[in-house]
C-alpha cells in the first residue's frame, strides 16, 4: 500500500511545526538570544500563510490534497474554505505573536523565548490542520496538537506577577486542561461510535449502515468540541482561563484555537451534510443557548477581559448558528462569521493590550487601584487617546454588527441567512433578540469610551469666577457620567477654549508610551476592518 | 389655472439639467463629507467655533438637499455590484413612492440642523442658604454658542438623515437595511450625549436602540427568509413577483416576522412604549429628526417590503394590524388628554397619527394606500413643526411640565404661539391644512376596505378611528387651553429666534400648500400605489 504524499500542499502545516522544532534546536545552539527565535517563528508562520494562498484562488470543488490513499481517499484536503481558515488562523497567530513581544523584551523571560515560540508554533500548526482532516485520526491527533500547548502558554508566568496571580495561572491551566482531556474522551467516544457505524475512520462521504448510531456519533463529537468552542453548556472554563492567562495568550485562545474548533465542526458538518436526512438540533440549542447566556452574563462584566471572554461565549453561538441548517452555504456563512470575528476579536485585544501597558504603568504611578483590564481604565479614551478608542471603538462595532462597521453587519446577515431560508423560525427570533442583546454588552464599554474622563483634576481647577457666566454654569463639578466633556465651565471672554476643555482631563501622562509594533498592528487591522466594511468581497 | 401652473412647472423642470446618477451623488456625498469632518473637528490644532461648525453643517445639507430634489425629478438609478457573496447590489433610486419621503427627509433635514443647540442644563439643589428663596429664572440663551461637542453633535444630525436618505434611495433590500441600521449609533449619541440631562437619558438612549435593534433584526431574518425563496435581493424584482413561489405559510410567518419588525419601529400600538420615552429625553433636533423621518422608515418598509413582496401574508395580518392601529389610535389620543409633559404628548400624537397611517395601509385599498402615503408625508411636516415649537419652549421654561403656571403664549411668544396654533390644527385634521386628507382617507378607505378584508371588522374600525379624530381635536383643544391661551404674562420669555421662524415659516406653508393642493402629492404616489396593490 503506497501512500501518495503530496508535501507541498502540505505547507501551511508543515512550515509553523518546522519552524518550531527549529526554535528549539536554535535555542540549544545559540542559549540567551530572543532575535533569532522571533525571525524564525515569524518566517514559519508567514512560510504557512504563503503556503495556504494558492488554497484561495482555487475554484470551489477543488481541493489541495496531500496524502491520498491508493483507494482515492485522501486523508489531507484544503479547499477554499479550508484555506481561509488557515489563512487566518497563521495571520492570527501572528499578530499574537507581536502582541507578545513585551514578553520577550522583559528581562525575566529571558531564555523562555524559544519555549513560548515553539508552543505557539506548535497549537499553530494543530489549529491549522484541523480543518484540513479528512479523517478521525487526523482530526484526533490535529486538534490535540492544538490544544495541549496552550496548556503550557497558559501556565507560564511571568515572575513579576504576584504569587496569587500566578496560582491564578495555575488554576487557568488546570481548567484547561481537564477541559481538554474531557473533551478529548467524548470526541474518542464519538469517533468510535462513527466508526461503528460507518465501517471506516473516513470522513468523506459515509454511508451509515445505522443513522441513529451515526447521529449519536456526531453528537458526542459535537460536544467535545463545544468545550473547545466554548459554547454553553460547556463553557465554563472559558472566563477563568481567559483571566487566569497572559493577555496575548488569553487573545490567542479567544481567536486562533476557535479557528481549530469551528475547523472541526466545519469537518464534521460537511461529512453529515453529505447524509440524506438528518438535521441536528443540537447544533441550533448550542448556538441559542451559546449566545444567550454568552450575553447575558457579558451584561454584567466589569473587566475587559472577562467581557471579551464572555463574548466569546456568545459569538461561539453566532457562529455555530448557520451550521443548524447543515449546507454547504451554512458551511461558508459559518466560515466568514469566523473570520470577521477573529478580525474584531483581535482588534480589540490589541487595544486592551496596549491600554493595560499604558494603565499598568500610569496606576502604579499614581497609585490606582484599578486594573488596567478594567471597564473603567477605558472611561474617557475617546479623549485621551483617539487612536487607541477609534479602532477599539471600530472593532466593538464590527462585534456587534453595526455600522459604521459595515463588515460585521454583513457577518451577521451572512450568518442570519440559512437559518431564514430554512425557516427555522425560533431559532431566527432568539437570535433576533440576541443582537439586541450583543449591542447593549458593546454599547456598555463603547459609553465608557465617549464618557468623560476621570474628573480627578477638575473639581481642583474649578474656579468661581469662571461659574457664573456661560452656559454649563450650572453644572455640578462632580458629575462623571456626563457623556459630553464639558465638566468644566468654559472662561468666560473665550468662547474658543471650552470646546477643548475636556481635552486636558484625561491624564497628563499615562505611563510609557504605545510601542510603535503596536501602533502597526492597530493600524493594519483597522484598515482591514474598514476597507472590508465598504467593499465586503469575498464574504459568502 | 391648474393648467397654466403646471406648464410653468414644466418649464422650470426643463431647466434643470439632467446630471443622471450625479445627483445622487450630490445627495449623499456632502452629508458623509461634512460629517467626517465634523468627527475630526475636535483634534484641529484650533477647534472651530459654532459659526464654522452651523454654517458647514447647514451648507451640506442643503447641498444634499438639492441633490435630493434633481434625484426626485430625473430620478436616475445607480447600480453597482456591492457584496457578491451575498448577490447585493449597491442600488439606488428614487419612485413614486419614496420620492416624497426624501423630500420631507431633506426639508427636516435642513430644519433640524439649522436649529441651534440649546445644552440643557442640569437641574441643581439650591445652595443651602437659600432654600426657599423664589429667583428668577435666568433668561435662556437661544443663539447658538460654544457649546462643547457641537461638531460631534452636527455630525451625527448629518449621518442620521445620511442613513435616512439611503434607506428611502435603496432598492436593495440588504441596502435598505444598512441604511436603517446607519441611523442607529449617531441618533443613540444624540440622545444619551446631548438629550435633557434631568431624565435617564442613558436609559432612554438604550432602550431606543435595543428596540430597534430588535425590530431591525426581526425584520432582517424576514428579509432574508424573501431572499432565500427568490433568489435575489433586488427589490423591484420582490415587487414584480408578488409572492410567487412562496407558499401561503411561509408567506404568513414572513410577513408576521417582517410586520413584528417594522412595527416596533413605526410604533404600532402595544410595541410603541419606548417613543414617548425617548422624545421627551431627546434633544429638539433629534425629536423632529426621530418623528419626522425615523418613525417613517417603518411604514415605508410596510409599504415597501411587506405588502408587494408577501401580498397573503400581508393580508392575513390586516385585520389585526388594522385593530392594533386603531387601539393605538384611541389609546395614545387618551393617554394625550392626561399627559403633562408637553413634548410627551406630542409624541403620544404621534403614535396616534402613525395609527391612521397603518390603518390605511391594513385596509389594502388604493385609497387607504394613498392616504397612508399622504398621512406620513404630513405627519412628517406637523410632528416637524410642533416639536420645533416645543422643544424651544421646553428650553424657553426649563420644563415642559404642563402643571406648572406659564405665560401664556398668545401673549409673551405671538410667533411661536401662532405657530403652535397652526400645528395643533394641522394635527385635529382640520380641512385646508395637511392632516386632514391622510385622516379623512384612512377612515373612508377602512369604511370600504378590499373585498378580501372582512368589512364588519375594518367597519368598526373605522367608527373608532373617528372617535379617535374626535379625542384629537380634544387633546389639541387642551393644549391650547393650557399653553397658549390666557392673558398671564409671567414669567416672561423670549419670542421665536430667527432660526427658529424660519423654520417655523417654512413647515407652516408646506402644511398650508398640502392642505389646499393635496394633488401635488397625490399625483405623485398614484402610479406606484397601483403597482403596490396589485390590481
Amino acid at each position: 500500500m503506497t501512500l501518495q504524499l503530496n508535501l507541498v500542499a502540505t505547507l501551511p502545516v508543515l512550515a509553523p511545526l518546522l519552524a518550531a522544532v527549529l526554535v528549539l534546536l536554535l535555542d540549544a545552539a545559540v542559549p540567551g538570544h530572543r532575535w533569532p527565535h522571533l525571525l524564525v517563528a515569524g518566517a514559519g508562520l508567514a512560510a504557512g500563510a504563503a503556503g495556504a494562498v494558492p488554497g484561495l484562488l482555487q475554484t470551489t470543488g477543488d481541493a489541495r490534497a496531500a496524502f491520498c490513499l491508493p483507494s482515492g481517499e485522501c486523508l489531507y484536503a484544503a479547499d477554499r474554505l479550508t484555506s481561509t481558515l488557515q489563512l487566518a488562523g497563521l495571520l492570527a497567530a501572528g499578530v499574537v505573536l507581536v502582541l507578545a513581544w513585551r514578553d520577550w523584551s522583559a528581562p525575566s523571560a529571558t531564555g523562555r523565548a524559544a519555549v513560548v515560540a515553539a508552543l505557539v508554533l506548535g497549537a499553530t500548526g494543530g489549529v491549522v490542520a484541523v480543518p484540513a482532516a479528512q479523517d478521525l485520526g487526523s482530526l484526533l491527533v490535529a486538534l490535540e496538537l492544538a490544544t495541549l500547548p496552550t496548556v503550557g502558554l497558559v501556565v507560564l508566568t511571568d515572575d513579576a506577577w504576584s504569587g496569587e496571580r500566578r496560582a491564578r495561572a495555575v488554576e487557568g491551566a488546570t481548567a484547561l486542561l481537564m477541559t481538554s482531556l474531557v473533551s478529548f474522551g467524548l470526541v474518542a467516544l464519538g469517533a468510535a461510535l462513527w466508526v461503528a457505524a460507518t465501517g471506516t475512520a473516513l470522513l468523506e462521504l459515509p454511508t451509515s449502515r445505522d443513522p441513529a448510531l451515526l447521529l449519536l456519533a456526531s453528537v458526542f463529537v459535537l460536544a467535545g468540541l463545544a468545550f473547545k468552542l466554548s459554547a454553553v453548556p460547556f463553557h465554563a472554563w472559558t472566563p477563568v482561563t481567559y483571566t487566569a492567562a497572559s493577555l496575548p495568550v488569553t487573545a490567542y485562545l479567544s481567536t486562533v484555537s476557535k479557528v481549530a474548533a469551528l475547523g472541526a465542526v466545519v469537518v464534521l458538518v460537511r461529512a453529515l451534510g453529505a447524509v440524506d436526512g438528518t438535521t441536528l438540533l443540537a447544533l441550533a440549542l448550542l448556538a441559542a443557548l451559546s449566545m444567550t447566556v454568552g450575553n447575558l452574563v457579558a451584561l454584567v462584566q466589569t473587566d475587559t477581559v472577562r467581557l471579551l471572554a464572555w463574548s466569546t461565549v456568545a459569538q461561539a453561538g453566532w457562529v455555530l448558528l448557520p451550521l443548524a441548517s447543515l449546507s454547504s452555504r451554512a458551511v461558508h456563512a459559518a466560515g466568514s462569521y469566523l473570520v470577521v470575528y477573529v478580525l474584531g476579536t483581535l482588534l480589540a485585544f490589541t487595544v486592551v493590550v496596549a491600554v493595560a501597558d499604558a494603565h499598568g504603568a500610569g496606576a502604579s504611578r499614581s497609585g490606582s487601584a484599578l486594573a488596567g483590564t478594567s471597564l473603567e481604565a477605558h472611561r474617557g479614551l475617546l479623549r485621551s487617546h483617539p487612536l487607541l478608542a477609534l479602532p477599539l471603538a471600530l472593532a466593538l462595532l464590527t462585534l456587534a454588527g453595526l455600522p459604521p462597521a459595515v463588515v460585521g453587519l454583513v457577518a451577521k446577515v451572512v450568518a442570519l441567512r440559512p437559518v431564514a431560508g430554512d425557516g427555522t423560525w425560533w431559532l431566527a427570533v432568539v437570535a433576533a433578540v440576541n443582537v439586541a442583546l450583543g449591542i447593549a454588552v458593546y454599547l456598555r464599554w463603547l459609553s465608557r469610551l465617549l464618557a468623560q474622563a476621570p474628573p480627578v483634576p477638575s473639581s481642583l481647577r474649578q474656579t468661581a469666577p469662571a461659574r457664573a457666566a456661560s452656559v454649563g454654569a450650572g453644572r455640578a463639578p462632580d458629575e462623571t457620567d456626563e457623556p459630553g466633556e464639558s465638566g468644566e465651565p468654559g472662561e468666560s471672554g473665550e468662547p474658543g477654549e471650552d470646546l477643548r476643555a475636556g481635552a486636558p482631563e484625561g491624564p497628563p501622562e499615562r505611563g510609557p508610551r504605545t510601542p510603535v509594533r503596536v501602533w502597526a498592528l492597530v493600524a493594519v487591522l483597522t484598515l482591514l476592518v474598514v476597507v472590508w466594511s465598504i467593499a465586503p468581497v469575498g464574504v459568502v | 389655472m391648474t393648467g397654466s401652473l403646471r406648464d410653468a412647472g414644466a418649464q422650470a423642470v426643463d431647466l434643470v439639467p439632467d446630471l443622471g446618477p450625479a445627483w445622487i451623488v450630490l445627495a449623499l456625498a456632502p452629508l458623509l463629507l461634512a460629517a467626517v469632518v465634523l468627527l475630526t473637528a475636535g483634534r484641529w490644532p484650533t477647534a472651530p467655533g459654532h459659526r464654522s461648525i452651523r454654517l458647514l453643517s447647514v451648507t451640506a445639507a442643503l447641498a444634499s438637499a438639492v441633490g435630493v430634489a434633481g434625484a426626485a425629478l430625473h430620478r436616475p438609478e445607480v447600480a453597482e455590484p456591492w457584496i457578491p457573496g451575498l448577490g447585493v447590489w449597491l442600488r439606488l433610486g428614487a419612485d413614486g413612492l419614496s420620492v416624497p419621503l426624501l423630500l420631507l427627509t431633506s426639508v427636516v433635514g435642513v430644519v433640524a440642523v439649522a436649529l441651534h443647540l440649546h445644552v440643557p442644563e442640569r437641574h441643581r439643589a439650591a445652595p443651602p442658604g437659600e432654600e426657599g428663596l423664589e429667583t428668577t429664572s435666568p433668561i435662556p440663551v437661544l443663539r447658538s454658542t460654544d457649546v462643547p461637542g457641537l461638531a460631534t453633535y452636527h455630525a451625527c444630525l448629518l449621518l442620521v438623515v445620511l442613513g435616512a436618505l439611503v434607506a428611502f434611495l435603496a432598492g436593495d433590500a440588504i441596502l435598505f437595511f444598512v441604511g436603517f441600521e446607519l441611523v442607529l449609533v449617531p441618533m443613540w449619541v444624540l440622545v444619551a450625549r446631548y438629550g435633557d440631562p434631568g431624565s435617564d437619558r442613558d436609559g432612554a438612549a438604550v432602550r431606543f436602540l435595543m428596540v430597534t435593534v430588535v425590530g431591525s433584526t426581526l425584520m432582517l431574518v424576514g428579509l432574508l427568509a424573501v431572499a432565500t425563496a427568490t433568489g435575489t435581493t433586488d427589490l423591484s424584482v420582490w415587487a414584480s413577483l408578488r409572492g410567487e413561489g412562496i407558499d401561503r405559510p411561509t408567506q404568513i410567518a414572513v410577513a408576521a416576522v417582517l410586520l413584528a419588525g417594522l412595527a416596533l419601529k413605526v410604533p404600532v400600538f402595544p410595541l410603541h412604549t419606548w417613543l414617548p420615552w425617548v422624545h421627551a429625553t431627546a434633544p429638539t433636533a433629534g425629536s423632529v429628526l426621530l418623528a419626522a423621518v425615523l418613525l417613517k422608515l417603518g411604514t415605508y418598509g410596510m409599504v415597501r417590503l411587506v405588502m408587494p413582496v408577501v401580498p397573503e401574508g400581508f393580508a392575513f395580518w390586516a385585520p389585526l394590524l388594522g385593530g392594533l392601529a386603531v387601539a393605538g389610535i384611541l389609546w395614545a389620543s387618551l393617554a394625550c388628554l392626561v399627559e403633562r409633559d408637553l413634548k410627551r404628548l406630542i409624541a403620544w400624537s404621534s403614535i396616534a397619527h402613525l395609527g391612521f397611517v397603518v390603518l390605511g395601509l391594513a385596509t389594502g385599498t388604493q385609497t387607504g394606500l394613498q392616504a397612508a402615503l399622504f398621512g406620513n408625508v404630513a405627519h412628517g411636516l406637523i410632528s416637524a413643526l410642533l416639536f420645533v415649537v416645543v422643544g424651544g419652549l421646553k428650553h424657553r421654561w426649563g420644563s415642559a411640565d404642563l402643571a406648572v403656571a406659564r405665560a401664556a403664549l398668545r401673549e409673551a411668544t405671538p410667533s411661536l404661539g401662532a405657530a403652535l396654533v397652526l400645528g395643533m390644527a394641522a394635527s385635529m385634521g382640520l380641512p385646508g391644512l395637511a392632516g386632514f386628507w391622510g385622516e379623512v382617507g384612512a377612515i373612508y378607505a377602512a369604511w370600504s376596505p378590499a373585498e378580501d378584508r372582512p368589512g364588519g371588522w375594518f367597519g368598526l374600525y373605522a367608527v373608532l378611528a373617528a372617535v379617535g379624530g374626535a379625542l384629537t381635536v380634544a387633546y389639541s383643544a387642551r393644549v391650547l387651553r393650557e399653553v397658549w391661551s390666557g392673558d398671564r404674562l409671567e414669567p416672561r420669555i423670549p419670542d421665536a429666534v430667527r432660526t427658529e421662524r424660519y423654520a417655523l415659516r417654512l413647515l407652516g406653508a408646506l402644511i398650508l400648500v398640502l392642505g389646499v393642493l393635496p394633488v401635488l402629492l397625490l399625483t405623485v404616489t398614484a402610479p406606484v400605489t397601483a403597482a403596490v396593490i396589485g390590481r
